[in-house]
């Protein structure tokens, strides 16, 4: 297998998905009428309902929902299953499902007057499913940053290349927000500065780090060293011991180290390769709480000071370390062939029944949480359904915007997936920073291999970063306004934004993150059945034929209630007998998986009694609804 | 696309890659600044229209004053400040 399979593997399917399926049913079951006012132009207030060209709001889509899920889910689960399975999970998933997610959410927001999904399931299910649509918001985002801050955390003190690049980011975030809306500079100049300035900082990282054996060595190098005597100053803290102790049965773990010639990993400072027990030091504590620094201010600043121009100069750094990659995969199989081929084994065998005391991997339904955005994720259709549906100039722009949007993610998955398979060695974050290495090397030469590895951490560390900063500033609204009522205080935005961040280290500091992956990707893919569920109820109750949605609900509602129930059972038998705060972490999180089992329950089954009542021709039921 | 949309005219390629570029990069950057515009207008037309829906903050004579300078903005204040609206709302 080559990247160039892989490339017109996906181009193949993508094409007839799109072409042969995505359209019948926006032509026969949507039937979307280019003549149709949408709520853009019936309710244009030239701010949320705004009439916009099909092509900005493309690219405004794809930004929205292209975040760190569809790079971190399939090196995941390359990492666990092999390549083979999350290459076919990738293409039949975002064939069959992913698209139909996204799209639907948008076209159903734009029937309804574009009112969010929220809104939409109040009206048509039950009062009550709102309210457990948030509480999934709400849980989904705390266990989201979790994993994103779990990953960052571990990158950030084994990598001592990586650093400088996100100190960088922050710097030029700030003074883009300053240059761009105080000094009024002009947005190209301004753009050319902070992005060159933010690839240079992340690509010298690892400047001089290299013995004259080619092997790489942190405490060679002018930038790395330092961080390196940093991190052991701020360890010697506590005499050079551990604040707690970790597992991580996948070996995801940045921490971990790459296994040697005898394929066994070594034990490190931090990591027992006999028990698998990873230190958690306290220079990890240090750059945890660095990028909560970072997230506050994001959280808090207004976000033309801080967020946005953080977001922004992240987006060109991960357009050009893509771009070229993928430009490098595509030329790889023509000009360096070694680089091309894949490294990683096709399928990795998990046993199908459990084993007492240790975690349990079945490919069903592990497989389909793992990778979430990829294929299809419940965050997309909720964005869909707010951002993008208000600004749809024409029906008939759903399609290319919505679908088309996803089919670009999901190439962004496969990319991700190809770079992490053609390296072969290492742990998640840097088998893909790797593969964007090598990828790198065929557009830039041999020479760049090591600055195009940092390039790639970088890249990783951005796309992450930007989301979680948002996320925190999300989790602030949330919390501010729909708790806000019911507790006052946290109507205050610090308040909620300390509040969110130390329910969010709680998880971090006592669970390994693969299980909190896990267990995000089953509540990003329970919130996709609820919107697939949605759509489903609704296209019933507009007496039109419900199975393209229907199929694709009953399959991933089914499979994240099981995956959310085999996420409880491994916290259960692998870090619960730990005892201390680890095992009260692992129990904070299965609660978190109970409930959102319990919820999910309660919503599919309002969902089926609505969709009953609309089979038989039934009135919706908020009219039931208002005399409660 | 499975009809075409009506009066739309043909771009060019680098029209077209201009357009996504500016909708991945910059747009979401106009909406807020425009939304943070759009609040601090509808805040002054609130103070100073209350009236019109059941607010009265300034006495009518200086409402009255102002409403020339308000009138453009009247038809979509109403729209947003009215519309029903929930926590995910407030999210994005």
């Amino acid at each position: 297998m080559n990247t160039l399979i892989i490339v017109v593997l996906a181009t193949v399917v993508i094409y007839l998905a799109y072409n042969f399926y995505a359209r019948r049913i926006d032509r026969d079951i949507i039937r979307s009428d280019p003549k149709k006012a949408t709520p853009a132009k019936m309710y244009m207030d030239g701010v949320d309902f705004m009439p916009t060209s099909r092509n900005v709001l493309y690219g405004y889509h794809f930004k929205s929902i292209a975040a760190a899920g569809p790079i971190v889910g399939p090196i995941t689960a390359a990492n666990l299953w092999g390549w083979a399975p999350a290459l076919a999970w990738l293409l039949i998933g975002v064939s069959f499902i992913g698209w139909v997610s996204d799209y639907s959410a948008i076209m159903v927001a734009v029937r309804n007057d574009g009112n969010s999904l929220s809104a939409i399931s109040h009206k048509l299910i039950a009062p009550r499913t709102r309210t457990i649509l948030f509480s999934f918001i709400f849980f989904y985002l705390l266990l989201v940053a979790g994993a994103f801050m779990g990953i960052m955390s571990s990158l950030l003190a084994a990598r001592p290349d990586v650093p400088l690049g996100i100190i960088m980011l922050g710097v030029m975030g700030v003074l883009a927000g300053q240059m761009l809306y105080k000094w009024k500079m002009d947005l190209i100049v301004v753009t050319a500065i902070v992005v060159v300035v933010t690839i240079v900082a992340m690509v010298l990282g690892p400047l001089g780090a290299v013995t004259p054996e080619g092997k790489l060595d942190f405490t060679l190098g002018p930038i790395s060293s330092v961080v390196v005597g940093f991190n052991k100053a701020v360890d010697s803290l506590t005499g050079g011991n551990a604040v707690m102790v970790v597992t991580d049965p996948t070996n995801a773990d940045p921490r971990v180290p790459a296994p040697g010639a005898d394929g066994k990993r070594p034990t490190t400072a931090i990591y027992n390769a006999d028990t698998g027990e990873i230190k958690t030091m306290p220079s990890y504590l240090f750059w945890a709480l660095f990028l909560l620094a970072f997230s506050y201010l994001a959280a808090t600043l207004p976000i033309w000071r801080f967020a946005q121009p953080v977001n922004y100069i992240g987006f060109w750094i991960t357009l050009l370390t893509i771009g070229f990659s993928a430009i490098g995969a595509v030329l790889a199989p023509f000009i360096k062939p070694e680089v091309g081929a894949f490294a990683l084994e096709a399928f990795k065998a998990q046993p199908w029944l459990p084993e007492a005391g240790k975690a349990w991997q079945p490919l069903w339904p592990m497989l389909f949480v793992t990778i979430a955005c990829g294929s299809i994720s419940g965050w997309h259709a909720l964005i869909g359904s707010i951002g993008t549906a208000r600004q749809l100039e024409y029906e008939t722009d759903g399609l290319p915007v919505g679908g088309g949007a996803m089919f670009t993610e999901n190439t962004l998955a496969l990319l991700a997936l190809v770079a992490v398979s053609i390296a072969g060695t290492g742990g998640g974050a840097g088998r893909f920073a790797a593969g964007v290495g090598s990828l790198l090397t065929v557009v830039f030469g041999d020479g760049f291999k090591l600055f195009g590895t940092a390039l790639g951490f970088g890249a990783f560390m951005v796309i992450v970063l930007t989301v979680t900063q948002l996320i925190f500033r999300v989790m602030r609204v949330t919390l501010s306004e729909w708790v806000g009522e019911a507790v006052p205080v946290l109507k205050n935005m610090h308040v909620s934004t300390v509040t969110s961040m130390v329910l969010t280290m709680l998880l971090v500091l006592t669970g390994t993150w693969v299980y909190l992956w896990q267990l995000f990707g089953a509540a990003n893919q329970l919130m996709a059945a609820l919107s697939l569920l949605i759509v489903t109820v609704w296209l019933r109750e507009q007496k039109r034929n419900p199975s393209y949605a229907l199929y694709p609900t009953l399959f991933m509602y089914i499979t994240t209630l099981a995956a959310t129930l085999v996420t409880a059972r491994n916290l259960f038998v692998t870090i619960v007998p730990k005892g201390g705060a680890a095992a009260a972490g692992a129990w904070a999180m299965i609660v978190i998986a109970l409930l959102l089992f319990v919820t999910a329950l309660v919503i599919g089954w309002d969902g089926y009694q609505a969709y009953q009542r609309y089979a038989k021709g039934g009135p919706a039921k908020q009219a039931a609804a208002a005399a409660d | 696309m499975s009809q075409d949309t009506p009066s739309t005219p043909k771009k060019s390629f680098f029209q077209n890659l201009k357009e996504i570029m500016y909708g991945m990069a910059s747009h979401d950057m106009s909406r807020y600044a425009l939304r943070t515009r759009a609040s601090m207008e509808h805040l002054f037309i609130l103070i100073t229209m209350g009236d019109m829906i059941g607010i009265p903050i300034l006495p009518p004579y200086y409402s009255l004053r102002l409403l020339p300078y308000v009138v453009p903005q009247i038809s979509t204040w109403k729209r947003r400040l009215l519309r029903e609206k929930d926590v995910s709302d407030a999210m994005f």
